[in-house]
């Protein structure tokens, strides 16, 4: 099955070509805009530019880093749907670490980007655990944690946490020294899009040239066979659950250090939900994902100009979102759903 | 003494208009359920009723005609995820997030192509008193209908056959795969009303993020009413009493955010299975594909 991988992908891939062309031509239509004008500012503002290519890049990685911790986790054979509040928790960390604690630039950024990712980690955790011990629905658990996770925050930074120069629902400034560089004059492409892609190559490896990918797969796959080789499935979940977590906190992080520079509680526009897409899309191989996630990239960042310039709604971008996320259901993502 | 006792039944009153959305919902989701259906969009299908029965209500001026077409859209979203999870053997989970997705989309893409303004709808013809307080004890005539269909029919038999063992089930002669679907689309059209009751009865327009997460919150009281009609007409009836506490509450220095998560925090509570026995229907979200 796995060398169909690549057709299959391209077929995917096809299928989100086909909507984002047939859904938004509509779309444009009914908004009395021509499609060829509305494409046009889509992509001449993804494209037009060295900024705007930059910025289609900062879309590319904030939903890399969410897509990769859903593909670990859907590869394990757990629906990880959780990866919003995992990425605002793990935003919120960074955030609030890095404006407390004054560090130089080469011990504060490894801070602050190693707090998004434990506490994204731990965030990932506990549906992990409460999976593993009590045999808890991950779905429903991640989906409620979601919700928890961005209340949390909002009543952390706004009540016991708030500091000394905290706006409404929002840390301070991080001090210059926290804050990811820049690798594009005037946007906001930091060290965090190369971080990104390199993650997603390490995880390529795990998943395929490591004992414990081989078990997390084992253990998506076909779970009977792979509790009878002996692989804890427990442990599996666990471990998979922690690490998609993690990434998706990592994310949040980069946000924070790298774009915002501060934490707020509305810092992402559903990237953990956009992410289930470019996951689905990239057929849960994280080298496909970096592929999936540039071109959930381009609609993030055009979206914004064809609203502008075009007069059609950025809403659009979501409906075709939605619609290659239905579209994408019917693959077997995961071959055997783990039902106990 | 009399202020004291105005004050207990504004709470009430309150608990009751707070909790009436939740049940429709969560009763629209048990049903789906306890066929074997997970019904992720239950989001989506409160949305769709929502915006359909705003923007038909403001073009024929009746909010009743407004609240049939608002049912209608719901049960044809329902059927989407019914028809994809019956018959292409999708994963009903992620086909739920992408309809949560694509609902919320398309009613903020539609308030601005009808109305050219971005952000909500204007204001339409919306029930009174009167018909507020009918959809309020429709909800509750609603639960008490779905727990004598589920557990005293030979259709509700069938339902819950399909949702513990389709197999079994289609080997006693039932049609798994057509329960299920109706099951669902019934689910969606009882689910609707609770956008209905949110737009028509409670207001008087729709607008962005107006469903602000019930779906989640009836999907909770699923779990917590443990997919049964009458227990999750309870746990909607329990948030919605914290959600009419919650400006009492905060005065007295109690976050927002706190009584915000409770219906959240139960439900994994609940899920963890501190909260006594939980068992979700056996083949709940699982496809059933005939061999």
């Amino acid at each position: 099955m796995r060398t169909l991988l690549g057709g299959r992908t391209a077929r995917d891939l096809m299928v989100v070509v086909v909507l984002v062309f047939g859904v938004g031509s509509i779309a444009m239509l009914l908004a009395h805009v021509s499609p060829l004008d509305g494409f046009g500012a889509l992509f001449d503002g993804a494209f037009g530019t060295r900024e705007e290519v930059a910025e289609t890049l900062v879309q590319t990685t904030n939903l890399l880093f969410p897509a990769l911790g859903i593909a670990i986790a859907f590869r394990a054979g757990l629906f990880n749907i959780g990866a919003e509040g995992q990425l605002v928790l793990g935003g919120f960390a960074a955030g609030w670490l890095g404006a407390q604690v004054p560090l130089p630039a080469v011990l504060a950024v490894p801070m602050v980007l190693i707090a998004g990712t434990l506490a994204g980690g731990a965030w990932g955790a506990i549906p992990g655990f409460l999976r593993a011990r009590y045999g808890a629905n991950e779905v429903i658990a991640t989906l409620m944690l979601n919700v928890i996770a961005v209340l949390l925050a909002t009543y952390l930074v706004n009540g016991p946490l708030a500091l000394p120069g905290s706006g409404a629902s929002e840390t301070p400034t991080l001090p210059h020294a926290a804050q990811l560089g820049d690798l594009v004059a005037n946007s906001r492409l930091t060290w965090a899009f190369p971080i990104a892609l390199v993650l997603a190559f390490a995880l390529r490896w795990l998943l395929q040239r490591t004992v414990f990918g081989y078990e997390l797969r084992a253990a998506g796959d076909a779970p009977e066979a792979a509790k009878r080789a002996g692989i804890d499935l427990g442990r599996t979940a666990l471990i998979a659950m922690t690490l998609s977590g993690a990434m998706a906190g990592l994310g949040g992080a980069t946000i924070v250090a790298g774009e915002l520079h501060r934490f707020n509680t509305g810092l992402s526009p559903g990237y953990g939900f956009i992410a289930i897409a470019v996951a689905l899309v990239g057929n849960l191989d994280p080298l496909w994902i970096i592929v999936a996630a540039f071109a959930f990239g381009v609609l993030q960042s055009g979206g914004i100009a064809m609203q502008a310039e075009a007069g059609v709604p950025r809403d659009v971008v979501s409906l075709v979102t939605g619609l290659v996320i239905i579209a994408l259901a019917g693959r077997r993502v995961v071959a055997t759903r783990r039902t106990t | 003494m009399s202020a004291l006792v105005a004050g207990i039944l504004a709470v009430l009153t309150l608990t009751l208009i707070k909790a009436t959305p939740l049940i429709y919902a969560a009763l629209g989701g048990v049903l789906s359920e306890r066929s074997g259906v997970v019904n992720i969009g239950l989001e989506g299908i409160l949305i769709a009723g929502a915006f359909t029965s705003v923007v038909v209500s403001g073009a024929t001026g009746s909010p009743v005609v407004g609240a049939l077409c608002g049912i209608v859209a719901g049960a044809l979203l329902a059927a989407i995820l019914a028809y994809g999870a019956t018959r292409l053997g999708v994963d009903q989970i992620v086909a739920g997030t992408g309809l949560n997705i694509a609902a919320l989309a398309a009613a903020a893409f539609g308030i601005v192509l009808v109305y050219h303004q971005p952000g909500a709808t204007h204001e339409v013809p919306a029930f009174g008193r009167a018909g507020e307080t009918t959809l309020i004890v429709l909800a509750f005539a609603m639960a008490v209908l779905l727990h004598v269909i589920l557990n005293r029919t030979p259709w509700g038999l069938h339902v819950r056959a399909c949702g513990e063992d389709p197999g079994a089930a289609e080997a006693a002669g039932i049609d798994a795969l057509r329960t299920r679907f109706t099951a669902v689309v019934i689910g969606g059209a009882i689910a609707s009303l609770g956008g209905v009751y949110l737009a028509l009865a409670e207001l008087d327009l729709y607008s962005d993020g107006m469903t602000a997460g019930r779906g989640f919150i009836a999907l909770a009281a699923v779990i917590f009413g443990r997919w049964t009609p009458l227990g999750a007409t309870g746990a909607a009836l329990f948030f919605g009493f914290f959600s009419a506490l919650q400006f009492s509450l905060q005065r007295a220095g109690i976050a927002s955010e706190l009584m915000q998560a409770l219906p959240y925090l139960a439900a994994v509570v609940a899920l963890a299975g501190f909260a006594g026995r939980v068992r979700a229907p056996a083949s709940d979200g699982v496809p059933y594909v005939r061999t």
